[in-house]
């Protein structure tokens, strides 16, 4: 800096309480570090009178560096970040020592010397710490849905409702995805079909929404706030300009062949098979007297399918007639409504048979033949069923890949959105501005897709506050390496073209997660990260071991 | 500073293991207090030389304490801190310096028993050196 | 690019024996592209040399610094030239070219390289470079699909694989390696032009450059 570093410090014991710390040693010692102008205790730095008591000597000393030593930091930056801009300094000319949780409370004897040493080491650091600018980047606030299905119509209408433009796009020439397959929800009033065509006539009615069909993205570049966006529609490519990404690509399903020995075929039906039956029931040639479901084969952790099959078993019920049996190795009804729908069907007659080794498939005098363990009753159970329903394993959508590497984004071990990564749900992905909601992140219903929306929404109108400056490539030093471009686990670093005609690295303020990865890595010492540079960490462990 | 000042420095990155230190410390599960912990925002942000600078310095011990593997908000910011303890592990061997000195720990943000037995295991590991 | 790697620490030492005091300059290019001998690779040699000597018993005193290109001598005399008065030698970190540069200038100190330079290479991912070229002076990447098998085959071979590739079409003797000609193959294949698979090249004239090669450019 060019002035001069002042330096305030001050402590906090906390309501008296940090009783292991000899308070006014610590004052006497730290009176005598360098460029300090003022050391003062407080019992409560945090409340109105101690804050304002620090607001009067900050602007009374001409202090221009502030040392707190109190609680871990992130407890109350925020409230001494905010008091300190009121008295007309920069927020980043703070550094904090925890001299509580791990200090005076993680040990039991006098810790009044170390008290002092992590002091110092703030001190150092604050030395160092530089104006931080907030800077407003005109972001782009038109919003991106992909995919068509409820996910996407509903995050579309949610957006348009708080004023926000939304362009829709789906891959298909309709909108719906799969709602329309559904049958019917034995827990709502109104059949998918309904909510499909009351969503979609809310859509077209719509003047902040513009539905693209039949369109694909070929290319995603840019930041949060700022993506460019190449769609294809036919022969038609335009590029397109929006603020965030909402992906809604939904899931397919499929019956997988290596599971069932036998092939699906006449007798050997998909769920949407079935409801295309239970939607013309008179085109049938007989009524089938039995229908059997076969479940937890490919996969057991899927609660879609039981979903799926309890609604149409119901409906099975409700309109043929028929016997109902479902083979599976557990009942999974953790989803809004669904232990009313099993109860429902058990009070229809439907039968539900726990198994633990799979099912054995064959034919019999052209009807399926199914055998099986019934692990509750300890017996042998052979069913011979018109139509069996196989279980089909819920899968990420075609394409899903293609798009993942465009977008530089990770899948989960299953394939779906989005990286298995705790940090990053329920909707967010390690490129900021981009969101996944509804079915594309697997298993998903309704009710849990209706909450990843209003997440994503939330979380977007989050972005479009103003963000402060930490990280920045000093262009002069930048080698164009590319290194820092290849690591940055949130896409957020490109390549540009400076005043000079070089190509350098530039750090998107927006998309930036503050993680100093790329800091850390380059190799020319060429990315700063105010707060945690090199210099501000050196200093703080030059600070270990001086004498006290 | 002397080496009998024993002094380790635990790099702790803000969103485990700098928690987990203050929830050891909301518990008062004492440790020992020769340990000096540096926030980071990410485990992936301490490089080589600000391990062998702590060294230079006279620390005798140095902890890189990040998320747990899969788990690291910035993907790969714990991976690449554990190829980096590695390698000063190795540089330090170069000068003489080895004895698991330089340790990488993964930390959910719960483990405070765990946080306080590396801070343990390490101080054992240089007193008398 | 120039591909370096860092010598082991006590081969270094042991060309430091005896000094006390001595300058360690990185490059700004090359090697710090490749984190062999930049500004940072500068600082972690100081330490770790700061730190032999000092559990040694006599502490070396070392000044940095780094050019931003040691193979350009106006570069070398502008950042070092008050640099070299007060040490002993030079510990250059930059490849043999930057090395020698050096040492050309300020001859009076002994010039010590820290880092081998191993080869011309180009990066596959951050932190891991290979092999590209050799520097025979007379390039036929013409005729390989763009694919150089003197450096990129283990063997050198000019006429297709040695029969020994492994399955997956890894090298014989590095089953880590992709087999050069099978790239070669595919590469050509894609192109339409294998024809050229079947020419015979007669071997390769490694004297196409007199060594030490020299360029001078028609418009100097």
């Amino acid at each position: 800096m060019e002035v001069r570093a002042r330096l305030g410090i001050f402590l906090c014991d906390c309501g008296k309480s940090l009783n292991n710390i000899d308070f006014s040693k610590v004052k006497e010692r730290a009176e005598k570090f360098q460029d300090v102008v003022y050391v003062g205790l407080s019992s409560c730095l945090c409340l109105k009178e101690g804050l304002e008591e620090m607001l009067s000597v900050v602007r009374q000393e001409r202090i221009n560096r502030v040392v707190i030593a109190a609680c871990s930091p992130e407890l109350k930056e925020n409230v001494f970040r905010k008091a300190l801009e009121e008295a007309g300094l920069n927020y980043n000319c703070l550094s904090i020592a925890n001299i509580r949780e791990q200090c005076s409370w993680a040990h039991e004897a006098d810790v009044t010397d170390k008290a002092l040493e992590l002091i110092r080491m703030a001190a150092n650091k604050a030395r160092l710490l530089q104006p931080v600018e907030r800077k407003d980047t005109p972001v782009n606030t038109e919003v991106l849905v992909v995919g068509g299905g409820f996910s996407g119509m509903k995050s579309a209408l949610e957006l348009s409702e708080l004023g926000l433009r939304v362009t829709l796009m789906e891959r298909e020439p309709v909108l719906g995805g799969k709602l329309g397959e559904f049958e019917g929800f034995y827990g709502f009033e109104t059949t998918p079909k309904e909510i499909l065509s009351s969503v979609r006539e809310a859509i077209e009615g719509n003047k902040n929404i513009g539905v693209l069909t039949s369109a694909e993205i070929i290319r995603v570049e840019g930041e949060a706030g700022n993506f460019t966006v190449s769609i294809r529609r036919g022969e038609e490519k335009v590029s397109r300009s929006f603020g965030a990404i909402i992906f809604a690509t939904g899931y397919t399903t499929e019956i997988l062949p290596q599971d069932f020995e036998l092939k699906p075929d006449v007798n050997i039906i998909s769920q949407r098979k079935l409801v295309e039956m239970l939607e013309a029931p008179a085109g049938l040639e007989q009524r089938p007297g039995t229908i059997g479901f076969v479940l937890d084969v490919s996969d057991e952790n899927s609660r879609l399918p039981f979903l799926s099959t309890l609604n149409n078993a119901l409906a099975v019920k409700e309109k043929l007639g028929s016997e109902v049996y479902v083979f599976c190795k557990n009942l999974k009804v953790d989803s809004e409504g669904m232990e009313r729908l099993y109860r429902e069907a058990r009070e229809r007659g439907v039968v539900f048979l726990k198994f633990e080794e799979k099912p054995r498939i064959s034919k019999e005098d052209g009807r399926v033949k199914v055998e099986a363990r019934d692990v509750l009753r300890g017996e042998e159970v052979v069913l011979l069923c018109d139509f069996l329903v196989a279980e089909e394993k819920v899968l990420p959508p075609e394409g899903t890949q293609t798009l993942s590497s465009m977008l530089n984004i990770g899948t989960d071990s299953r394939g779906f959105y989005q990286d298995e990564n705790v940090y990053l749900y329920p909707v967010a992905s390690e490129r900021r501005g981009v969101f996944f909601v509804g079915g594309c992140r697997g298993d998903s219903d309704l009710a849990r897709a209706s909450t990843d929306i209003s997440s994503a929404v939330t979380s977007f109108i989050r972005l479009l506050s103003p963000r402060d400056v930490m990280v920045e490539v000093k262009p002069q030093k930048c080698r164009a390496c590319l290194t820092c471009i290849r690591v940055c686990p949130h896409s957020a670093v490109k390549l540009v073209r400076v005043e000079t005609g070089e190509e350098v690295a530039k750090i998107s303020g927006v998309a930036c997660d503050r993680c100093g990865i790329c800091t850390a890595i380059c190799p020319a010492k060429a990315i700063r990260f105010e707060g945690y540079a090199d210099e501000q960490i050196l200093a703080e462990i030059e600070a270990i071991g001086e004498s006290l | 500073m002397s080496r009998e000042d024993n002094k380790i420095v635990a790099f702790c990155c803000q969103h485990s293991a700098y928690q987990v230190a203050n929830k050891a410390g909301r518990m008062r599960l004492h440790y020992p207090d020769n340990v000096r912990i540096i926030r980071v925002p990410c485990a992936g942000r301490v490089d080589v030389q600000h391990i062998l600078k702590a060294f230079e310095k006279g620390v005798v011990g140095v902890l890189v304490m990040g998320c747990q593997e899969g788990a690291c908000q910035h993907l790969t910011g714990n991976t690449r801190a554990k190829k980096r303890v590695k390698y000063t592990e190795d540089l330090l061997k170069e000068v003489g310096i080895d004895g698991g000195r330089v340790k990488m720990v993964n930390l959910a943000p719960d483990m405070a028993q765990r946080f306080v037995g590396e801070i343990k295991e390490m101080a054992e590991k240089i007193e008398g050196r | 690019m120039i591909i370096a790697e860092r010598k082991p620490l006590e081969e270094i030492k042991n060309m430091l024996a005896g000094y006390k005091k001595i300058l360690v300059v990185g490059c700004g290019t090359c090697t710090t592209i490749c984190w062999a001998g930049g500004e940072k690779e500068v600082g972690v040699l100081s330490s770790q040399l700061k730190l032999a000597s000092s559990g040694e018993g006599n502490e070396l005193s070392i000044v940095e610094a780094t050019v931003e290109r040691q193979c350009e001598k106006e570069m070398v005399i502008e950042e070092l030239r008050d640099k070299v008065e007060e040490v002993e030698a030079i510990l250059s970190m930059g490849c043999g070219v930057g090395a020698q540069t050096i040492a050309e200038i300020f001859e009076e100190k002994p010039v010590f390289p820290a880092v081998n330079t191993t080869f011309m290479g180009m990066p596959e991912k951050e932190g891991a470079w290979v092999e590209m070229c050799g520097a025979c002076g007379d390039c036929f990447l013409d005729r390989m699909g763009g694919i150089c098998p003197v450096v990129r085959c283990a063997k050198g071979l000019l006429n297709g694989p040695c029969g020994g590739t492994r399955k997956g079409g890894k090298c014989e003797i590095d089953p880590e390696k992709e087999c050069a000609w099978v790239l070669i193959y595919q590469r050509l294949e894609k192109q339409d032009r294998l024809d050229l698979m079947r020419k015979y090249y007669e071997p390769k004239n490694y004297g196409a450059v007199q060594r030490p090669g020299r360029v001078e450019a028609a418009t100097a």
